[in-house]
């Protein structure tokens, strides 16, 4: 996005009367975008603003809204299991998405080493990543499988007594995470496009300066790949604050949530509110307060993210 | 030249040798780190392909063994049976079951079928029959799981879920690639006023969580328009583009050579002639991106299918699979070929196309 960096927008706008060549091309490209355009105005525009005025009513199916004004976002306050989805999400997204990162790194670490056989060990690192979702989730329900299941048979086979990974509220969320850090293979591809175009001269330098391996990765190449860490981690955080068919596939027969609750992501909740209890409006309030909180998390980061990163060139 | 000190051929090959001793040492180090962690990777992988062709008794075994086993079968009059080591007073032999019922099992000789030997298998602590297993892939599966589907009693079938997410899949390829490729040449190559103000609004609409339109888009849909439990809601909106496909053509279409462009407006082309006659056919790598993210998305796509199918003859293989494990929870086997079965056209589509993933995922990824 070189070129959009250099858009300057003056305020307030500057209004002159386009010339003929402008006014053509500004009708050519209303033209070609007119796919965009409807679909924005029907399916972005118009439900963002319905759900803004949702979120300050009550719907009922078959009678008007009932404008409540803030109720549904007061109501939130003081709602247990609300503040029980947020807490669960945080966990995800404060343990989960750092562990994806520093593992995807160190994956790309390892596959970037020149040996033989190198293109055959990344295909291996990448399938998991594209087996389906509900496929990979009700994979991972058999391998935790507390009697039958690979992991803890294994477990087991060493001496370890493996816990019931899906019964335990405790092992819920670890189960989880490691569900995701199988499919993680996309996160590490993109590392390792980052380490492709570390330049070489540079880390050939280092090592005539006598820099070991651990200093060329510490000073050089985690810098260089600063930029990307810093994608990950946004495009990480907002994927996880959306967190929802894993867990939902995830519980199995039981309930949303299950067990007691650890698995009642925010998008869950929101869900259930929605499409299980019918509280449309609520559910409306959740969602903005869900965009403001991915929002704010968006530019936290990159606002931190000066102080770290690194933009060669 | 500096004065280095000659190096003898000695002093030379011991040089070498050490050089080769330390690279076989790293190459050993490197291969056996990025096969530890491979396996985290290939053992659930794999686990999901063993596990599809076991046979009922084989999947609970513990401890697991790697290969499906099956029971040795003999035919008796027609029928096949499973052969058991049976403990007699006169040593071990080879009989059939006939039927095992409340730990009493009907044996016969293979020999001699017309004698039963009705046998209690546990007697005291012992235990008096073992069943003869033999390695065999039982590919039975695969059809089994197939036409059980999850739900039975209302006349669907994987095969059901199978040919729905591919309709949905052929439609949603067809809209995506029509409805992009023009926004996207418009951003790329048309200067009109408002552009890239118009641009950024386009990649905003990226940030914008589903939850927020998703409750507006599911009552728009299901009482406004009555698409309810359709293919239409998850079909329609993606014949009018969408951020994510924009951004990527756009980017493809840039590289482009304006010249040309240029050469054929000369002639007299017009902007649409040049988007579809030369533009186009030059985009057949992007194209193809554009074709497996789409089909990769449409088919592992859970949270649509969830809002707008709701009836099991329309379910997707994403949603009939969820269904499928609530419904059965213990047939694991069936359980993991159905799932293999949903995830192979994904892989063949890797291995077909490697290339164009690992291109798409870095043109999502990179910071251009």
């Amino acid at each position: 996005m070189d070129e959009l960096s250099n858009v300057k927008f003056s305020w307030p706008p500057k209004f002159r009367k386009w010339t003929h060549s402008e006014k053509n091309n500004f009708k050519l490209g209303m033209i070609f975008l007119l796919p965009w355009t409807i679909g924005f105005a029907i399916f972005t525009a118009y439900p963002m603003i319905a759900s803004f005025i949702y979120s300050f009513s009550i719907y009922h199916s078959k009678r008007p809204l009932e404008w409540v004004g803030l109720q549904n976002y007061a109501t939130m306050l003081t709602d247990d299991l609300f503040w029980k989805a947020l807490w669960n999400t945080i966990y995800m997204v404060g343990i989960g998405v750092p562990l994806t990162l520093f593992a995807s790194f160190l994956c790309a670490v390892l596959l970037n080493l020149k040996v033989k056989g190198q293109a055959f060990y990344r295909v291996i690192y990448f399938l998991p990543s594209i087996v389906p979702t509900v496929a990979g989730t009700i994979l991972w329900i058999w391998l935790l499988n507390p009697q039958s299941g690979l992991v803890n048979t294994t477990l087991a086979s060493i001496g370890l007594d493996g816990p019931n990974w899906r019964a335990d509220p405790d092992w819920a969320k670890p189960a989880l995470m490691l569900l995701g850090l199988w499919g993680m293979g996309g996160t590490i591809m993109i590392y390792l496009s980052g380490l492709q175009d570390v330049p070489t001269h540079l880390i050939e330098a280092a090592e005539l300066d006598g820099a070991n391996w651990w200093q060329r990765l510490w000073n050089i190449t985690i810098p260089m790949v600063s930029p990307i860490t810093l994608f990950n981690l946004i495009t990480g955080v907002i994927g996880m604050f959306q967190y929802f068919a894993q867990a939902y596939v995830f519980r199995g027969g039981g309930e949303l949530g299950a067990p007691l609750n650890s698995t009642m992501f925010y998008s869950v909740y929101l869900y259930q509110n929605g499409f299980l209890f019918l509280k449309m409006g609520y559910a409306s309030a959740m969602a903005w307060v869900l965009f403001v909180i991915i929002l704010l998390c968006t530019l936290a980061l990159l606002k931190v993210s000066d102080r770290f990163t690194y933009y060669a060139g | 030249m500096t004065n280095h000190p000659v190096e003898t051929d000695i002093q030379r090959s011991k040089r070498l040798r050490t050089r080769a001793i330390r690279n076989f040492f790293q190459a050993l180090v490197s291969h056996s780190l990025i096969i530890a962690v491979g396996l985290f990777f290939l053992v659930p992988f794999l686990w999901m392909l063993l596990t599809a062709f076991k046979s009922d008794s084989d999947v609970f075994r513990t401890p697991p063994r790697w290969l499906p086993y099956d029971n040795v079968r003999v035919e008796i009059n027609g029928k096949a049976y499973p052969l058991y080591n049976v403990k007699t007073p006169e040593g071990i032999k080879q009989y059939a079951a006939l039927k095992i019922q409340s730990g009493v099992a009907d044996f016969v000789d293979p020999a001699n079928p017309e004698v039963v030997i009705p046998t209690e298998l546990q007697q005291g602590t012992e235990r008096v029959a073992e069943a003869i297993m033999e390695v065999s892939f039982r590919w039975q599966n695969f059809p089994d799981a197939m036409s059980r589907g999850s739900r039975p009693t209302v006349g669907t079938s994987f095969w059901t879920y199978l040919k729905n997410s591919l309709i949905i899949a052929f439609f949603t390829i067809i809209g995506t690639l029509f409805s992009n490729t023009p926004v996207a040449y418009a951003f790329a190559r048309i200067k009109f006023p408002g552009r890239d103000l118009l641009f950024i609004l386009v990649l905003a609409t990226m940030m914008l969580p589903f939850q927020v339109t998703m409750i507006p888009l599911y009552l728009f849909f299901n009482d406004t328009l009555g698409w309810g439990d359709s293919f239409l809601p998850l079909i329609v909106p993606t014949f009018f583009a969408n951020a994510y496909d924009v951004f990527l053509l756009r980017q493809f279409f840039k590289t482009i050579p304006e010249e040309m462009c240029d050469a054929a407006r000369v002639d007299g082309a017009s902007e649409w002639q040049i988007f579809t006659r030369i533009v186009i056919p030059l985009s057949t790598p992007v194209l193809a991106t554009v074709t497996v993210f789409t089909f990769l998305y449409v088919w592992n796509d859970f949270t649509g299918p969830l809002l707008f199918l709701t009836s099991p003859k329309n379910f997707t293989m994403a949603l009939g699979l969820q269904d499928f494990q609530g419904q059965h929870t213990m047939l694991w086997n069936q359980m993991m070929a159905a799932a293999t079965i949903f995830t192979v056209p994904i892989v063949v589509a890797f291995f077909f196309a490697q290339k164009t993933f690992i291109q798409g995922i870095k043109l999502t990824g990179s910071k251009e």
